[in-house]
Parts: structure tokens; C-alpha cells; sequence
């Protein structure tokens, strides 16, 4: 597991990162989500050590990380990075080769990755001469090529068009193993939450949500969407002392439950209008993120 | 966690990318070539412009006078060791005359009745006409001698003139002179060339940020080391090739008094280059490094350029005396010792000052070097000052 304790970095006299601490469970996903500055790329920048903390600390299963640990991570910086000059392949190579490996195994794992990318056949090119996207599959490839026990990604689909985005993905998690702990960033919300099985969220250098989607899901109150046939208004539901309602347009509202089961609630509607539809709502990640930073 | 068995250090794997990734570009390429062009064009009109001088065709009329012929070459070669005269036996004076009026020979030697007649077409080098004059002279005197009875030995007894040079390379050095401004040039221009290129290669990383990367997965320190020592080679490997073209040159249009005269100088050149070169390498990396885009390069370079600039006008321009001092200087020392050793003999204590300085220098500047360039790789968004960069914290 990779942890954060109380991390913060501090520009001459400005905060930008403040007494962050979270959990990278391996074998999940765990997306890091905030607005610009939040500190999501400090944070990542600390982990991988390229950033000094001021203060706090990284720990791998407990222990402070260290050198040859953080050698093992696959890291993708926001700032996507290679050598425009160097052919595909050869830069793969490199890379696989400063991470220890012999350049036997890395050009083999090289060309295993960017056939299943798709791109094998761009293995003699030059980098710039790549589209933007193929860019940054070979990026996605670079930090993939040691086989690495933890992934570090910032921003790792922004700029894919969907398609590619998919191909990634299915990527990220044929490779993803049991014991890996994966952290992206990402302000594709809908992405994030088709991905992850956990959630980080950063606001203005602070933590202000971090564990299992479902459990950050779960720690609102569940929320159902009521539809009222017959011509009844939905406003009426306003009186019911079970519920509060918080919207409600014409035959529609939006209610959470104050007191009683699902099934109760049901019934007590029921008692006074004709229903049409009566389901429970599963809250988008956005919401939740937009709660959490409010 | 497996842990990774490294077979190859991370300088090495740098230093590898640096070299093969500078050995294909083909800039490169093109200007080690046109260098070595430059270096053997510099020789075949050299050849050219001296073997004119210096090798003769001389005509003569039957096979009795090429013992004559023969013995000028003996004179000629006694001033110039290189040269030579050809004898081509025609039967009679007309087509001596014509052979020289075609210019299929220099002169014609051709005996009359009043003795001998130098034929030449509208002139006859002054060394081919000194040498058989005398030749003559001597052919016809001891001709006389023996007629008159006379005892030429007696007669010529204390006539000759010795010739005692005190400096026995003066002749030469004009030639040594371009010797010794030949290193300082090459060193100039290739430790300029090369001292760009790594810090253009640093810059060009930090803005592509793949130094986010690589920084991420290896030492820092690491990464100075491979570019350093996979440029030097890169550099050592361009030097070689230039000198070597260079003494074979040398060798291959006789010039061998001067070629063994400057062997000694040349190795010591190679040795004295890499040290300066190695010196240098860790200050171009820290120029690269506290440049954030390839503009800010034209400022974070000077320190560089000027430590070259500078011991190079010094080493073209400043008296015996100044060189004398300087060329003790590190840095300095590789563009003035090597052709102060070219020019003459240099006391060894000096030479070994040159070097340990240089090392000295070597080290200091790796290590100051390093510090640096470890604490301004990752800082981006505007040039560093190397004031400021002194002050940081990594």
C-alpha cells in the first residue's frame, strides 16, 4: 500500500499543499480528483520524488519509500515528457532500461505494449511525428514498461478522444495487478467514476474527501425520484412529514427519507397520489465532488 | 516488491543514449566530415604548392651527363631533403630544347663547345640552377685539376663553410606555429561545439519534461555523470580522428622532422583535452540546466563561452612571457601547453603544474557542477540566475 501522512509543500510563503493524508489500497484504482491548484500534481510530484515535502512523509507498506521503491513506480507526469527526436521504440527501450531492466526484455515488453496500443507498426518513428494522441500512448507506454509495482498518473486521458481513452483503459487494467496501487488524476468525472473504486479529493491544498466511491456515495442520504401520475402535483409531497422534498417540477420530485424504510415511504406516498415511479437515485460522482469542495 | 537485478549502470545507459543519439545526427556528422576535409585539403595544396619547388625534371643530352645531373641532386637535397631531380637522356640538344619548351622538363643541361649551357623556358628555379652550377663547378674543376696536376684536396683545403644552427628547429617554426594555433583551434571549436550541444541536450529535456521522468526513476546525480562521460568520449573520439588525420598528414607529405618534432606534443594534446574538455563538461550541463527554454540559453552559457573565448585570443595574441605563465592555468593550459610543447622544449615541472592544475579544476567543477545541476534540472519557468542557484535548496 502506498500512503500519505500530513503532506505539505510550501512555496516560500504560500501553501499549496496542507497536512494531506490518504491511502493508495493496491489492486484498486484510486482516482485524485480537485479543481486547478488544488495540490494534485504537487502531491503526485512528492510521491514519485521529484518535489521535496516540507513536511509529512510517503510510506510503501508502512516503511518511508524509498529509492529503489520509487524506481518500481510507473509515473506519467501531467507535463507529458519524452524525447521528440528518438524513435518510439528505442525511447521505450531507454526507459525500461533505466528501471533496471536488460534491453533484451525491455525491447520485448516495449513492443508487446505498443501492439496491444495498437501502435507497433510506429516503432522506427520518431516521436514527433506521432499524433498527439499517439504521443501519449507511447507517454502511457513509457511508464508501463518496467512492469511497475505502483502507477502514478496525471491527467493520463486528458486530450483522448474516446475511443482511445477505451484502449487505455482496457490497457490500465489488464496490467493493473492485485498488489498494485494505481493513483490517477483526472477531471473527466464520469471517467473517474467508471474507473475507480476509490476517490481522492483535493480542495485548495486540503483533503476534504477521500475512500470507497460507494462509501462516499453512502455517507448522504439516499436519494429517490418520485413520479405521480393522474395530474397530482409532486409539491404536495411537501407535506408529508416522512420526507423532505427536495425538488419538485410538476408530477416530479426529488425526496429523501427521514424516518422509515424505502417500503414505508412508498406506502405513505401511495396514500396520497397515484405513482408512476418511485426509484432510487444514484448520485454522479460530480455531485459528490462538488459537495465535498462546496 | 521484486527488486530489479541492474546489469548496467544508469550513467552508462545515459552515456549510451547521449553517444548513439548524437552519432546518427547527421549535423554532427556533417561537420566532423567537413573538418577532416578541411585537414587533408589543407595537406594535398600544401603537397601541391611545395612538390612544384622541389621536384625536378632536368633533360640531358646522352647517358655522360646524368652522373652530373645526379650529383646536383646530392646538392639540392644537402637544403632540401625532400627534393629530387629526374635525369631524361634525349639524343641531342634540340630535343632537350624542345622537351623544356613543352614543359615535359624543368631545364636541360646541354654541353657546348665553351662548356655547359642551362636550358630553361623562360625561367629555372633558383635551387635547380644553384645546384648544378655547383655541380658543374665541381665536375669541371676536378676535371682541370687532373689536367693541371693539381692536388684539389690541398686546394680546396678549409674553403668550405659550416653551418652551426643554435635554434635546429628555426626552419621549421612557421610550420610549428601553425601546429600550436591548429590545437588551440580545434580545442576552441570543438569544446565550444560540444560544451553547447550538452547544454542544449539538458534544456531540451527539462522542456520536454522528460526529465520529470528520468528524474523520477533515476539519481539526478546519475544523469550529470552519463551526459558528461558519453559527450567527452563523443569529443576524445572527434580529437583523435582530427589528430591522427593530422600526423599521418604529415607523414604521408614527407614532412617526417616535423612530424617526429610534434608526436610527443600531439599525445600530450589528447591527454591535456579531455582533462580541459572533462572540466568544462560539468559547467555547459549546469548552463543547460538553469535555462528553462533554449533562448535562455544565449545568457546561461556565457560563463562558458568566455572561459574559451578568453584563454583563446590569449593563446593567439599574448607575448612568450604571458603564455609561458597561463598556459600553467587550467583550461588555458589545453589550448597553450600542447603547442608551446609543439614550438620547443617545455621544463616537465610545467607541464605536470598544467596538468594537476587541471585535474584540480576538473574536480572542483564536477562537484560544484553537480550541486548545481541537481538543484536546478526540475525548476522550471524561467532562467536561473547562477547567483541565485548557489542559494537554492534542493
Amino acid at each position: 500500500m502506498l500512503s500519505v501522512r500530513d503532506l505539505t509543500r510550501v512555496y516560500d510563503t504560500t501553501t499549496v499543499l496542507d497536512g494531506v493524508s490518504f491511502d493508495v489500497r493496491p489492486g484498486r484504482m484510486t482516482g485524485f480528483v480537485g479543481a486547478n491548484g488544488a495540490g494534485k500534481t504537487t502531491t503526485m510530484r512528492i510521491i514519485v520524488g521529484v518535489l521535496a515535502a516540507t513536511r509529512g512523509s510517503v510510506t510503501w507498506d508502512g516503511a518511508p519509500i524509498g529509492a529503489e521503491q520509487r524506481r518500481r513506480i510507473g509515473y506519467m507526469p501531467e507535463e507529458r515528457g519524452l524525447y521528440p527526436k528518438m524513435k518510439v521504440l528505442d525511447q521505450l527501450v531507454f526507459f525500461g532500461r533505466l528501471h533496471g531492466m536488460d534491453t533484451a526484455a525491455a525491447a520485448a515488453r516495449a513492443h508487446d505494449l505498443l501492439d496491444r496500443l495498437g501502435l507497433d507498426e510506429r516503432a522506427g518513428d520518431v516521436l514527433e511525428t506521432l499524433s498527439l494522441g499517439n504521443q501519449q500512448r507511447v507517454q502511457i507506454a513509457a511508464a508501463l514498461v518496467h512492469s511497475p509495482d505502483a502507477l502514478v498518473m496525471d491527467e493520463p486521458f486528458s486530450g483522448l478522444d474516446p475511443i482511445a481513452v477505451d484502449s487505455m483503459v482496457s490497457l490500465l487494467r489488464d496490467e493493473v495487478s492485485p498488489q498494485m496501487p494505481v493513483l490517477f488524476s483526472s477531471h473527466q468525472l464520469e471517467l473517474v467514476e467508471n474507473l475507480c473504486d476509490d476517490l481522492v479529493i483535493l480542495s485548495r491544498g486540503r483533503l476534504v474527501a477521500s475512500g470507497a466511491v460507494d462509501d462516499l456515495r453512502g455517507r448522504h442520504a439516499v436519494r429517490y425520484r418520485v413520479v405521480l401520475t393522474g395530474g397530482a402535483d409532486a409539491g404536495t409531497l411537501r407535506d408529508v412529514p416522512q420526507l423532505s422534498v427536495l425538488d419538485a417540477q410538476g408530477a416530479e420530485a426529488l425526496v429523501e427519507i427521514i424516518d422509515g424504510t424505502p417500503e414505508k415511504a412508498l406506502e405513505i406516498i401511495q396514500g396520497t397520489a397515484q405513482v408512476a415511479e418511485f426509484a432510487r437515485v444514484v448520485r454522479p460522482l460530480a455531485q459528490i465532488y462538488r459537495e465535498a469542495v462546496r | 516488491m521484486s527488486s530489479s537485478t541492474r546489469s548496467t549502470p544508469v550513467w552508462r545507459i545515459v552515456a549510451e543514449r547521449e553517444f548513439t543519439t548524437k552519432i546518427r545526427d547527421k549535423t554532427f556528422i556533417g561537420a566532423t566530415i567537413f573538418t577532416l576535409l578541411f585537414l587533408v585539403g589543407f595537406f594535398v595544396i600544401g603537397s601541391f604548392v611545395e612538390g612544384r619547388s622541389d621536384d625536378f625534371d632536368v633533360a640531358v643530352v646522352g647517358s655522360a651527363d646524368t652522373a652530373l645531373v645526379e650529383q646536383a641532386e646530392t646538392v639540392l637535397q644537402a637544403d632540401s631533403p625532400d627534393g629530387s631531380i629526374t635525369v631524361e637522356e634525349v639524343d641531342d640538344a634540340d630535343a632537350a630544347e624542345a622537351l623544356v619548351r613543352a614543359g615535359d622538363v624543368d631545364a636541360a643541361v646541354v654541353s657546348g663547345e665553351d662548356g655547359y649551357e642551362l636550358v630553361g623556358d623562360d625561367d629555372v628555379d633558383t635551387g635547380l640552377r644553384v645546384a648544378l652550377t655547383t655541380a658543374v663547378a665541381q665536375d669541371v674543376l676536378e676535371e682541370n685539376a687532373a689536367a693541371q696536376d693539381v692536388d684539389l684536396e690541398a686546394l680546396n683545403e678549409g674553403t668550405t663553410l659550416a653551418v652551426r644552427l643554435l635554434d635546429e628547429n628555426a626552419d621549421q617554426s612557421g610550420a610549428r606555429g601553425v601546429v600550436a594555433f591548429a590545437f588551440a583551434l580545434v580545442f576552441f571549436m570543438t569544446a565550444l561545439g560540444f560544451g553547447m550541444s550538452i547544454a542544449q541536450s539538458v534544456t531540451q529535456e527539462k522542456e520536454s519534461r522528460v526529465v520529470e521522468i528520468l528524474a523520477a526513476a533515476v539519481p539526478i546525480r546519475a544523469l550529470l555523470w552519463g551526459k558528461i562521460i558519453g559527450n567527452t568520449l563523443l569529443a576524445l573520439g572527434q580529437v583523435v580522428l582530427i589528430v591522427l588525420v593530422g600526423l599521418v598528414g604529415l607523414a604521408v607529405t614527407g614532412r617526417r622532422e616535423l612530424l617526429s618534432g610534434i608526436t610527443w606534443a600531439a599525445l600530450w594534446y589528447v591527454a591535456f583535452f579531455v582533462l580541459g574538455f572533462l572540466a568544462l563538461a560539468a559547467l555547459w550541463s549546469v548552463a543547460g540546466s538553469l535555462a528553462s527554454r533554449q533562448e535562455d540559453l544565449q545568457s546561461t552559457t556565457m560563463p562558458g563561452q568566455l572561459i574559451l573565448i578568453i584563454p583563446y585570443f590569449v593563446s593567439v595574441m599574448a607575448s612568450d612571457k604571458v603564455q609561458t605563465v597561463v598556459s600553467m592555468l587550467p583550461i588555458v593550459s589545453t589550448m597553450i601547453m600542447p603547442g608551446r610543447m609543439a614550438q620547443g622544449d617545455v621544463p616537465w615541472w610545467q607541464v605536470a603544474v598544467a596538468i594537476l592544475a587541471t585535474l584540480a579544476a576538473a574536480v572542483v567543477f564536477v562537484r560544484v557542477g553537480s550541486r548545481l545541476y541537481e538543484r536546478t534540472l526540475l525548476r522550471t519557468g524561467g532562467r536561473i540566475r547562477y547567483r541565485d542557484a548557489f542559494r537554492l535548496s534542493a
